[in-house]
C-alpha cells in the first residue's frame, strides 16, 4: 500500500512542479523549432535528429530534476517524517524514479510524435515508411531517459550538496548515457533492442546501488 | 520469569521462560527466525509499565562523542522532559530512539521492541516530531496529513474525521487547504505536532515542540500534552525553554556534552539542590527588630536584601511550618508589620544552572 501511495504522491508532486511547463510545452516547441530551422542531414528524417536531441535533453532534465529533488529533500529533512513510519526506504527512491521517468518519457514522446507528424505531412509519405525508425527512436529515447533518471537518483543519494550534484549530473551524466552505445564504438553491430537491453541493465544496477546506499544512510 | 515476544519476521507471539540476568537464544517455530532475549535482573530491571528503556547508549561521530553512556527508563503515561544546552546531544538521543540513527553502543527498547532492529514494529505506535520539520512544499496541509495518516495505518474511513479533529485541536483548521509553502514557521511547527498525533500513538517523541510558537500556542500545546498524558500516552520531549518543561514534565533529565547529568522529578531535584530551606519576609515598614528572628530554633542565617525585605535560611530537617509560625509570632511581638511571608522554592532554571555547573566541574 505504501508504495502505491508514495508513487501517486510523487507523480503528483513532479507533475505540479514548474519544470513541467518546460517539459510539456518547451520540448514540443523545440521539436517544431528544429523542423523549421534544420536541413535534412544525409537523408535522415528531421524527426530522427529531433528525437536524438529531445532524448538527450530529456535525459539531462530528468537526471538534474531527481538529483536536485533528492538532495533538497535530504537537506530539508523531508525523509525523517517518512522513515519514522512503517515503510520501506526503497519505496521512496523507486517511486521518485518511476514518476520522473514516466513524466519525462511522455513529454519526449509528445515532442518526437510531433516531429514525426510534421515529417509525414511535409514528405507526404505514409507513416509505415517511418515505422521501423519510430520504434528504434522510442527504444533509444526510453533507454536514455531511464539511465539518466537512475543516475540522477544515485547522485542525489551520494552528493552532499545541490551544486556538487548538478555539476556531477551534467558532466558525468553525459558519459553515463552513452554506456549503451559502447558496443557500437568498438564496431559491434548494435540494434536498438540491444541498446535498450543494456539500458535496462545499467538502470537496474544504478538503482540497486542507490537503494543500498540509501538503506545504509543515517538521517 | 516469563517474557512474551513477537517475531519481527512472521509476527508470531511466543512466551519464553528464563532466569533473571539470563540471555537466551530464541528461534521462531513458524519461520525459523532467531534472536536473543535478555531477562533483566532485579537490579535496575525494566518494570512491566516501562515503555522506554535506554541502557548505556553512546553515539560517536568520528572523534566526537555526541551521546555518552546515557541510560533512563520511562514509564507509561509519563511526560519526560529532556533538557540541555545547544549541542548537548538531545536530538542525537531522540534520533536513536526513533531509529533514524544507530547507536554506537548500548541497548534501547521501546515497548519491548529492540531499536533499531525492530523499528518497523515500534514505528506503529510512535508519533515523532523532528526539530526541523520538512514537509514537501507542494502539498497542502490536508494532503500532507492524509499521506502521513495512511502511511501510519489510519483507516481511510476514519482519516478525514481524524484530520479535522487534530486540526481543530491545534487551531489549524483554517489552514487545511493551504499550501505548505504559504504557511508561517509557527503554523508549520504546529502541523508537525499534528502529523505526530494523527495515528493516536501511545508514545509521542517531540524534539523542541514549543520552539517558535507564540505564547497562546505554547499554552495550547502544553495543555494537549497534559491531556494526552492523563489518557495514558507517554510523552518524551526535548526543550531548552525551562519554564515549559517545568509546566508539563513529570520527570526531567538534564544532559550536557552528551552525558546525562541528572534524572528525576522536579521535587527530587529541588530537595537535592537545596541544603537548607529559605523563607522570604517582606515588612510593610522598616524595622530593626527583625533580627530577633535569628534567635528562633532552626533558623540558621538571616540575609538582608533591603530595608524591608530579608531571607531566612532554615535547617533542612527543621519543620518549616512550625518555624514560619514562630517567625510571625516573633515579628508581631516586636511590633513589626508583615506584608508577606513566602517559602522560597528554586526554579527549574536555578536547578538547571546548578547541575550544569556541577556537571562541568565533574567532567
Amino acid at each position: 500500500m505504501s508504495f502505491s501511495l508514495i508513487f501517486a504522491d510523487e507523480l503528483k508532486g513532479f507533475y505540479k512542479s514548474k519544470v513541467m511547463i518546460f517539459l510539456w510545452i518547451g520540448l514540443p516547441a523545440l521539436a517544431i523549432l528544429i523542423h523549421l530551422t534544420t536541413e535534412t542531414y544525409e537523408g535522415l528524417p528531421i524527426s530522427y535528429i529531433t528525437a536524438l536531441i529531445v532524448s538527450n535533453l530529456g535525459g539531462l532534465i530528468s537526471a538534474i530534476m531527481l538529483t536536485v529533488n533528492i538532495i533538497h529533500e535530504k537537506d530539508r529533512r523531508v525523509y525523517d517524517l517518512f522513515l519514522i513510519r512503517p515503510i520501506k526506504r526503497w519505496h521512496l527512491l523507486v517511486s521518485k524514479f518511476l514518476s520522473v521517468y514516466i513524466i519525462v518519457s511522455i513529454a519526449c514522446f509528445i515532442a518526437v510524435s510531433l516531429g514525426i507528424m510534421i515529417d509525414v505531412f511535409e514528405s507526404q509519405l505514409l507513416l509505415d515508411v517511418f515505422m521501423d525508425q519510430v520504434v528504434d527512436l522510442v527504444i533509444i529515447t526510453l533507454s536514455t531517459i531511464a539511465i539518466s533518471s537512475a543516475f540522477g537518483v544515485l547522485i542525489g543519494v551520494i552528493s552532499p550538496s545541490i551544486v556538487a550534484g548538478v555539476i556531477i549530473g551534467i558532466f558525468v551524466g553525459q558519459y553515463v548515457i552513452m554506456i549503451p552505445s559502447i558496443p557500437g564504438i568498438f564496431g559491434i553491430d548494435t540494434s536498438a533492442y540491444l541498446v535498450g537491453l543494456i539500458g535496462i541493465i545499467v538502470t537496474v544496477i544504478m538503482l540497486v546501488l542507490a537503494i543500498l546506499l540509501f538503506n545504509r544512510k543515517q538521517f | 520469569m516469563e517474557k512474551t515476544i513477537r517475531c519481527p519476521n512472521c509476527k508470531k507471539i511466543t512466551t519464553v521462560f528464563g532466569n533473571p540476568g539470563e540471555t537466551k537464544k530464541v528461534t521462531c517455530l513458524d519461520c525459523g527466525n532467531s534472536g536473543k532475549i535478555i531477562f533483566e535482573d532485579s537490579h535496575g530491571s525494566i518494570s512491566k509499565d516501562t515503555l522506554i528503556s535506554v541502557k548505556n547508549i553512546s553515539k560517536k561521530y568520528k572523534d566526537i562523542l555526541a551521546v555518552n553512556n546515557v541510560s533512563f527508563n520511562i514509564k507509561k503515561g509519563e511526560i519526560f522532559g529532556y533538557i540541555g544546552p545547544n549541542g548537548a546531544g538531545k536530538t542525537t538521543t531522540i534520533k536513536i530512539m526513533v531509529g533514524l540513527l544507530k547507536q554506537t553502543s548500548g541497548e534501547l527498547s521501546i515497548n519491548g521492541y529492540q531499536m533499531p532492529e525492530e523499528k518497523e514494529m515500534a514505528h506503529r505506535f510512535i508519533g515523532y516530531m523532528p526539530q526541523q520539520i520538512g514537509f514537501q512544499q507542494w502539498r497542502t496541509a490536508n494532503h500532507a496529513l492524509t499521506t502521513f495518516g495512511k502511511l501510519s495505518g489510519v483507516k481511510s474511513n476514519n482519516l478525514k474525521g481524524r484530520i479535522d479533529e487534530i486540526l481543530n485541536l491545534l487551531n489549524l483548521i483554517q489552514y487545511k487547504n493551504k499550501k505548505i509553502s504559504k504557511l508561517s514557521g509557527g503554523t508549520i511547527q504546529k502541523l508537525g505536532i499534528a502529523q505526530a498525533l494523527l495515528h493516536n500513538p501511545s508514545l509521542l517523541i517531540l524534539d523542541e515542540p514549543l520552539n517558535g510558537l507564540d505564547p497562546d500556542s505554547r499554552y495550547q500545546v502544553k495543555k494537549i500534552l497534559k491531556e494526552l498524558s492523563n489518557n495514558g500516552t507517554t510523552v518524551f520531549f526535548s526543550s531548552h525553554i525551562l519554564s515549559d518543561v517545568q509546566d508539563v514534565a513529570t520527570k526531567i533529565c538534564i544532559i550536557d556534552w552528551g552525558r546525562m547529568i541528572k534524572t528525576g522529578t522536579l521535587d527530587e531535584m529541588k530537595s537535592e539542590f537545596f541544603k537548607e530551606n529559605q523563607i522570604e519576609i517582606i515588612l510593610s515598614k522598616k524595622s530593626d527588630k527583625y533580627d530577633e528572628v535569628s534567635k528562633i530554633s532552626g533558623v540558621k542565617k538571616i540575609i538582608e536584601k533591603s530595608s524591608e525585605k530579608f531571607l531566612v535560611n532554615i535547617e533542612k530537617k527543621a519543620d518549616s511550618d512550625e518555624i514560619i509560625n514562630e517567625i510571625i509570632k516573633t515579628l508581631l511581638n516586636n511590633k513589626c508589620r508583615i506584608r508577606s511571608i513566602t517559602p522560597v522554592s528554586p526554579t527549574l532554571d536555578e536547578i538547571y544552572q546548578y547541575y550544569l555547573r556541577k556537571g562541568g566541574i565533574n567532567q
